[in-house]
């Protein structure tokens, strides 16, 4: 499903030239679930951002369900995107001018799916929100936002969710609830899940673990 | 996305709810509004103030000469479908009843006379009439009531006539045609005309056609009559009728379009502030869409129906709340001006739909065009970059849109260029020293106290957008001061024209002798007069001894001329000498001043001998000085003046001027009675209504002027505003860490009152550059250097947008931090 060689990335700052990511190898199967772990600033969301094809590399392969995104431009990366990648974030990044029920048909609407509404309102039943379908963002919880932004990510069906330190800034209760829910929705849905957490206990629950450090990955055993 | 119209009225609807369309919303209505509002509002004024000035002449166009105007032109006339009336002026001895006899001025009015303005009579009844006098009748100024002891129904003869007095004539619209016609007047209708046996060959007669209608008829008909007119025989219209007042509503036009003009840069740069702030609102809403698969297209197409929906809202209510506003405003001067109902036609409409357009496509979409460019990165990373919301490309491209559409607007390359011009100025020397100043105060600010530390590190952090609001501030100060500063001079200029005590009356023919017992008379009376000019009538026969053709003979090029000659051996007040010298007092030479188109006329120029006439007597001057008249002065101008000495020589008389209070016109006839020789000329009447039309306009300009303020407070208040945003975040972090509320108010008060007095300085070198072009190549004023703005605009600057800043960002020291925080 997910499959990167030689992945290196650069960027240029006012003195010099800085390598976050030094040669990544990683293969990920269908319906894996993957956790990266790694302390700040060793390049954990860096890989994520390239492997959901949020930013591109400046060398290597990466293939996603059998496609280069490396050869596509910006564009065509938002299509697959919209078509194959689900994402949640450690700030939720809901639309604070779109109802709970909005920011879950967005992608749908974006990926020209007719029946956004129904679905829409499906998904969120599911986390637990049927009675939150018309609340704004800033009226809700932050374990109630992560559960919207949860069902928005699972509501366009993606062959692939990936999720930002999803429980970063939840407590502990409640980024429990939020982790069974992402995990219950991933065996329901057969998605594959990729992962970037700080949280072991979170990470442990992941078939595979990688660490990530000073810009080199390797996988715990 | 399946329709991204349909998805874009969901967002825009969405927006809406979520408060972020409000301010680009109000600033695009605010334009669209204040634009059809303005404009409509001098179209009408604009038709009002020409009918107002068309009354003068009571008719749009009129044909005078002193021969009976030819049927076929009157027929001509009516071919072209215009309305016509016509008037016969001459002096004739009126005679009453009783055999009291006065020298009045006739004036014999037939078919639809007046056709711009209306006569208004007192006929004894409750109303004022404002007919015809009928065949048979006539009205009679006050001051001849007074002369022929008549009353109405009492008979009066002119010439072999009988007509019955039927009114007082309180006024007539065209009083100021026709100064030549000496004394009192009386009306009759045209049809008693040959009755009165007055007219013969040779009477000093003129005829007037007077033709009203549309402009392209009146354009046609101009064009037929232009060709056959012979000598003594004159095409006037409007403009020309009245130069003091041609001159005053031309200004007024050009302050009105000024003030039009202000009012879409003024809109522009609201919608400009307010693009930008919804822009930055929307970065991090657009990487979302785009991490969740919305391409660069989509989110562009998305942005541009949603701006499209907007500019079609804002049109139509803008057009609804713009005719509004002209109308309440219009209404504001129903009293002053005449109550004809004008509609303000489709103009205003378009012009407010094209000012639509070019906000929404230069200032508006830019920084919208450039979300689709915002990395979807940004979910993950919020330092990554945000696309820059306004680059100097935007205002570069802004500028030059706006400076088409004022040129389209205005019709008026000047006043277009010193706009643009200025704002450039502002703009290019606003970023340099804004961001030079800024960068100064962030080493100013190190080593004084915490607030103003913070004040000054704030606005140095916030550089480019620190930069760009002083830019704006400064613009949006600039046009106002440009404004009120060429409307003070205006509103000056017009009151000097006509400054209170103007004489409104002359006497004429006072023999040399009778000059003591006059001076005695008004001495008495506690009436002010003013100094006795000698008068003699005079021609200019040749110039260095080449003779002139004759004067009536009509051909162009250099002719004799005929004039009042006077002497004085003190330049006359008002007069600019433009080359030569004024002679020295008790000169003996032979010396003549004259009027700058009489000579050009006579093709005259500084130490040329002219051949003069008065009466049989023919002698020879030398040309000493050449002067510039102000003609709009109301005051005695004359073309030829000699050294004292020399016009003692030959018989003059003296003639002076008055001022009467209107309720002390008994006066003059007081004066008659005791010296009934004098020739008095009344002006009242005119100049009156002269200073109402300088009233009604003033009035106006005033309105406009406060629209245009709200307008420019607008502005002030968005781009304050703008900066609430960037602002919460900083201030909820230091109101965790302990910083007091009166600490971060007093650092935003001194941050904004410090870009206020940057803003202040750009605007003053923007309004004395543009107030130099406007007041000297459009407006036609005197130019001086506002020193006074100087320490006032940086005051005031520093006061309102501090005080307006801290107002606006009131909510940031308020908003528990938490609140903020928990938001982010």
């Amino acid at each position: 499903m997910i499959k990167t060689s030689q992945l290196i990335k650069r960027v240029s700052t006012a003195e010099s030239e800085l390598e976050i990511l030094r040669g990544i190898d990683l293969e990920i199967k269908r319906g894996e679930t993957a956790a990266i772990v790694g302390a700040s600033g060793s390049g954990k969301s860096t890989l994520l951002g390239l492997l959901a094809g949020l930013d591109a590399p400046s060398s290597g392969e990466i293939m996603l369900d059998g496609t280069n995104i490396v050869n596509l431009d910006e564009d065509e990366r938002a299509t697959l995107r919209s078509e194959k990648v689900g994402f949640v974030f450690q700030n939720f990044q809901l639309l604070p001018a779109l109802t709970a029920l909005e920011n879950v048909m967005l992608p749908l609407e974006l990926a020209g799916i007719g029946d956004a509404r129904e679905k829409s309102e499906e998904f969120l039943s599911r986390v637990g929100l049927e009675e939150r379908f018309h609340h704004y963002p800033r009226t809700l919880s932050g374990g109630e936002q992560q559960r919207v932004a949860i069902a928005r990510a699972f509501a366009s069906q993606p062959l692939i969710l990936f999720a930002d330190e999803p429980t970063g800034n939840l407590d502990t209760t409640t980024g429990a609830t939020v982790v069974e829910l992402l995990f219950g929705l991933n065996k329901e849905e057969g998605t594959t899940l990729v992962l970037v957490t700080h949280d072991n206990t979170l990470a442990a629950r992941c078939q595979r673990r990688f660490t990530m450090t000073a810009g080199h990955l390797e996988e715990a055993s | 996305m399946k329709s991204p119209l349909d998805a874009s009225i969901r967002l825009l609807i969405r927006d809406w709810r979520g408060g972020e369309l409000g301010v680009l919303f109000s600033a695009l209505l605010l334009a669209v509004s204040v634009v059809v509002a303005i404009s409509g509002f001098v179209n009408r004024l604009q038709y009002n103030l020409e009918r107002e000035s068309a009354s003068f002449l009571a008719a749009d166009l009129v044909v005078s000469s002193s021969n009976p105007i030819p049927a076929s032109w009157m027929d001509e006339v009516s071919a072209y479908g215009l309305a016509q009336g016509e008037t016969i002026t001459f002096s004739s001895m009126v005679i009453s009843a009783d055999d009291e006899m006065f020298l009045a001025s006739v004036k014999a009015v037939g078919g639809a006379y007046p056709l711009r303005g209306a006569l208004s009579v007192d006929t004894g009844l409750s109303q004022v009439s404002t007919d015809n006098p009928e065949p048979g009748t006539v009205f009679l100024a006050p001051r001849l009531v007074q002369q022929l002891s008549a009353s109405i129904g009492d008979e009066v003869y002119v010439g072999d006539a009988t007509l019955t007095v039927a009114g007082t004539l309180l006024s007539e619209p065209d009083s100021t045609t026709g100064f030549f016609g000496y004394g009192p007047r009386l009306v009759m209708n045209a049809a008693n005309l040959d009755e009165t046996g007055v007219l013969q060959p040779g009477s000093r007669v003129t005829y007037r056609l007077l033709v009203a209608g549309e402009s392209d008829d009146l354009t046609g008909f101009k064009e037929w009559v232009e060709p056959q007119l012979v000598q003594g025989q004159r095409l006037s219209s409007v403009d020309e009728s009245q130069p003091g007042i041609g001159a005053t509503l031309e200004r007024a036009r050009g302050f009105l379009l000024l003030a039009g003009s202000l009012g879409v840069m003024l809109a522009a740069a609201a919608i400009l502030v307010a693009a930008r702030q919804f822009g930055e609102r929307h970065t991090d809403q657009v990487a979302v869409m785009k991490s969740l698969g919305a391409t660069r297209a989509t989110i562009r197409q998305l942005y541009a129906f949603s701006l499209a929906w907007l500019g079609l809202i804002s049109m139509g209510l803008g057009s609804g709340i713009g005719w509004l506003a002209q109308s309440a405003m219009f209404n504001a001067l129903a009293g002053q001006l005449p109550s004809e109902i004008t509609r303000i036609g489709i103009t205003p409409y378009i012009t407010g739909a094209i000012t639509a357009f070019v906000c929404i496509g230069f200032f508006a979409w830019p920084p919208l065009a450039r979300l689709g460019g915002v990395s979807p990165l940004r979910v993950i990373r919020r330092e990554e970059t945000i696309a820059d919301a306004t680059r100097s490309s935007d205002l570069v491209l802004g500028t030059a849109s706006l400076g088409l559409l004022m040129l389209w607007y205005s019709s008026d390359w000047k006043l277009t260029g010193a706009l643009i011009g200025s704002i450039a100025i502002t703009v290019g020397l606003g970023f340099f020293v804004a961001q030079t100043l800024l960068k100064g105060s962030r080493q100013v600010g190190s080593s004084a106290g915490s607030v103003w530390r913070l004040a000054l590190a704030g606005m140095h952090r916030r550089g480019t957008s620190s930069a760009f609001q002083v830019v704006i501030f400064g613009i949006a100060i600039m046009l106002l001061l440009v404004l009120t500063a060429v409307r003070t001079s205006l509103l000056d200029q017009w009151r000097l024209q006509i400054p209170e005590g103007t004489p409104n009356h002359f006497i004429l023919n006072v023999a040399p002798s009778d000059e003591s017992s006059l001076l005695t008379f008004f001495a008495e009376r506690d009436i002010e007069v003013g100094e006795l000019y000698p008068a003699a009538r005079g021609r200019v026969m040749a110039v260095n001894g080449q003779p002139l053709p004759d004067w009536d003979r009509f051909e162009e090029g250099a002719r004799q001329r005929e004039a009042n000659f006077t002497s004085t051996d003190t330049a006359p007040e008002g007069n600019k000498i433009v080359s030569g010298a004024w002679w020295e007092v008790g000169t003996e030479q032979s010396l003549v001043s004259l009027e700058d188109g009489f000579a050009e006329d006579i093709g005259a120029k500084v130490g040329d001998l002219l051949t003069l006439r008065i009466a049989a007597d023919e002698f020879s001057v030398e040309v000493a000085s050449i002067r510039e008249v102000n003609w709009e002065s109301m005051q005695p101008n004359f073309f030829v003046i000699f050294p004292d000495k020399l016009l003692e020589r030959f018989p003059n008389t003296l003639f002076t001027s008055f001022y009467l209070e209107p309720d002390e016109k008994y006066r003059v006839g007081e004066l008659l009675d005791v010296m009934p020789t004098l020739t008095i000329i009344e002006l009242d009447v005119a100049i009156q209504e002269i200073k109402t039309i300088i009233d009604q306009v003033s009035q106006a300009i005033e309105l406009v002027l406060l629209i245009i303020l709200v307008a420019g407070a607008l502005v002030l208040i968005a781009g304050v505003s703008s900066s609430v945003d960037e602002r919460l975040h900083e201030s909820a972090i230091l109101r965790a860490l302990g910083a007091g509320r009166g600490t971060l108010l007093g650092a935003i008060a001194i941050e904004f009152a410090t870009m206020g007095s940057l803003a202040g300085i750009l605007a003053i070198l923007g309004s004395e550059t543009a107030g130099w072009v406007l007041q000297t190549q459009m407006l036609d004023l005197e130019y001086q250097i506002q020193w006074v703005l100087w320490p006032m605009g940086i005051a005031l600057g520093a006061v309102i947008i501090g005080s307006l800043g801290t107002y606006a960002c009131r909510r940031v020291v308020s908003v528990p931090p938490l609140q903020v925080l928990r938001e982010l």
